[in-house]
């Protein structure tokens, strides 16, 4: 167990889990003084009909106060800007966010504009920008992926530069979150699968990465195990509610986890892939979490080891000598996004260059991957990777992810040894 | 209750500690100013960055500190310790005196100061991250390779910095710090 000689770990989201935990909701706005909350959501979750059980709960007791249904796919600094002009003139004094990452990310941007009166977001970039709690925020997340609703940052684009920002702060932390099976119950196979594997990246990156701790290593291993466990249920049986709140779980665990210990090298070229190509997270995080794993394993293989027992289970593990774990764990994982793959009639990819929209274009092109190498480069993530990592060594992964082939492991430039395995 | 108008505690002197962090400040900045002059990876570093560009690196509660920034012309200068009268745009703090000192004895590197939490940064991420790529090169520079390796993910192969330009730059590192 890796103590190290100083870390924080904070999580104070109120969380409220369960089959039908929505009907908690007015006590809920009650306990946190509201009155007049607003609800920001997208278009995918109102066709889904998932606002409906949310309206059901509050019923008449809650008198709302706004409504904005057209969170855009990528959370945009413009969006944000919008929404906080409607809870202004609106003159609510609260925040409920039903959605994916997305929403919840943007409603944690709108918060922060009508908290500190101010319209520009730029303002508050940085770890140490944001000094006052916010305005009271419920994140009720609609896929288990994000983990959004536990934890202190906000990712947010910025189209006019192709950026994602990221915007760290305790401040952000939701008070509350409600994991509701409803809610998750109507996702698609083809969005349960990469959102599931978001969830786990979280869970690999905080468990292996720079900043980890005892605290958040053991919610790593909890998400990982319930992840790994309920995915494919989930998908074959989307009805199966248990499944659904177990990886509902997962998910609001490794967000706790990676909260406090902050994730790496995946999520630095996913969030570039994410802001150049415009392919959604999940897809970056599940193509690329082997590969992260696989650069990083000379300093972190023994805690890839480690992870083998909760994604595998305790026979697999028993059975795999010590020193094939590392290679075992990334195998597993791949051998399940291909699974994931067929049981999603291949819309779950596992390379770069499958990625296509819905028109069947590439959305990789090979050309792409200097610029989103070079932009990988300012990704606050990377300071957290374990290795180092400059432009050659994130082509040279690109390019290996593009392609769908495993990294050579000698070609990797290793910093000092330090991984036991 | 108003955080702002909250009285800051402070800690007790360690006043030698403050002098040695300071000090080091002081070399580092001058260094940095000398090798955006000297390097070429430093030089295109400080390329990207805004033309305004001016960071304080400073440990919390009163000092010390260390200013950077580009002048008119877009050339790095280190500007002293005083911020009064300056527009910082990248405010880097270190918590504490003995977070400053384990970072400025070597003993914990500048990316695993962050994990460790010893930071706190306002302003825009990407600035940080060039900032904190240029204390890394700055370290291979100065220092030698027992003690940077310590501080440094990797250290720096034949390919990425020959000798030439190690001890090259180092020597002239040196001199313009130490003189003009």
């Amino acid at each position: 167990m890796h103590i190290p000689g100083y870390y924080e770990f904070c999580n104070r989201v109120k969380v409220v889990s369960g089959h039908k935990a929505l009907d908690k909701l007015p006590e809920m706005l009650k306990s946190l003084k509201s009155i007049k909350p607003m609800i920001v959501t997208d278009k995918g979750v109102m066709g889904a009909g998932l606002i409906e059980p949310v309206k059901k709960s509050l019923g008449t007791k809650v008198k709302m106060g706004a409504y904005y249904d057209n969170v855009p796919a990528d959370s945009d600094v413009k969006t944000v800007k919008e929404i906080a002009k409607l809870y202004r003139s609106s003159k609510c004094d609260s925040i409920i966010a039903v959605g994916g990452g997305s929403v919840l990310d943007t409603a944690k941007g709108v918060n922060i504009l009508v908290s500190e009166n101010s319209d520009n977001l730029m303002d508050f970039t940085g770890s140490g920008a944001l000094k006052r709690p916010l305005k009271p925020l419920i994140a009720v997340p609609t896929t288990s992926g994000t983990g959004s609703e536990m934890t202190l940052v906000a990712v947010i684009a910025d189209h006019s530069r192709d950026v994602k920002m990221l915007f760290p702060s305790l401040f952000l932390l939701p008070d509350m979150a409600i994991l509701d099976s409803r809610m998750t119950k109507t996702l698609p196979p083809f969005l349960t699968a990469p959102t599931a594997m978001d969830a786990m990246t979280h869970a690999f990156e905080g468990y292996t990465c720079m900043a980890k701790n005892p605290l958040s290593d053991v919610t790593a291993m909890l998400a990982i195990q319930l992840i790994s466990q309920n995915v494919l249920t989930a998908i074959s049986k989307p009805g199966d509610l248990k499944a659904r709140l177990a990886l509902a779980n997962g998910s609001a665990l490794a967000g706790m986890s990676f909260s406090n210990s902050t994730v790496g090298m995946v999520h630095a070229l996913g969030h570039s892939i994410g802001a150049i190509c415009h392919v959604a997270h999940g897809t970056c995080m599940s193509i690329l979490l082997p590969y992260g794993l696989e650069y990083n394993l000379h300093k972190t293989g023994h805690l890839t080891a480690e992870l083998l027992f909760p994604l595998a289970g305790d026979e697999v593990y028993n059975r795999t000598p010590l020193k094939e774990r590392p290679f075992k764990t990334i195998a597993y994982l791949r051998d399940l996004n291909k699974e994931l793959g067929k049981v999603t009639d291949g819309k779950h990819f596992t390379c770069l260059k499958e990625i296509v929209d819905r028109n069947g274009n590439m959305m990789v092109p090979k050309d792409k991957l200097p610029e989103i190498a070079k932009l990988s480069l300012n990704d606050g993530a990377i300071v957290y990777n374990p290795e180092e990592l400059d432009y050659d060594d994130i082509i040279m992964v690109l390019e290996h992810a593009w392609e769908g082939s495993p990294l050579d492991l000698k070609k990797i430039r290793k910093g000092k040894k330090r991984s036991k395995i | 209750m108003n955080v702002n108008k909250f009285p800051e505690i402070k800690p007790k002197g360690k006043l030698i500690k403050k002098i040695y962090v300071a000090v080091m400040l002081w070399i580092v900045g001058r260094a940095i100013q000398a090798a955006a002059k000297v390097d070429r990876e430093v030089k295109e570093e400080f390329s990207a960055l805004r033309d305004d560009f001016m960071v304080k690196l400073w440990v919390a509660p009163g000092g010390p500190a260390m200013i950077i920034g580009k002048d008119k012309k877009g050339v790095v200068k280190y500007l002293g310790w005083n911020d009064k009268g300056k527009k910082v745009t990248l405010d880097m703090k270190i918590k504490n005196i003995e977070g400053a000192i384990l970072v400025f004895t070597f003993q914990e590197g500048t990316c695993e100061a962050f994990c460790n939490d010893r930071f706190i940064v306002s302003g825009d991420l990407p600035d940080a991250l060039i900032f904190v790529r240029v204390l890394n090169i700055i370290e291979v520079y100065l220092l030698p390779k027992i003690i940077t390796s310590l501080a440094v993910k990797r250290y720096p192969k034949w390919s990425q910095m020959n000798p030439l330009r190690k001890f090259g730059g180092r020597v002239l590192i040196y001199i313009r710090a130490f003189t003009f």
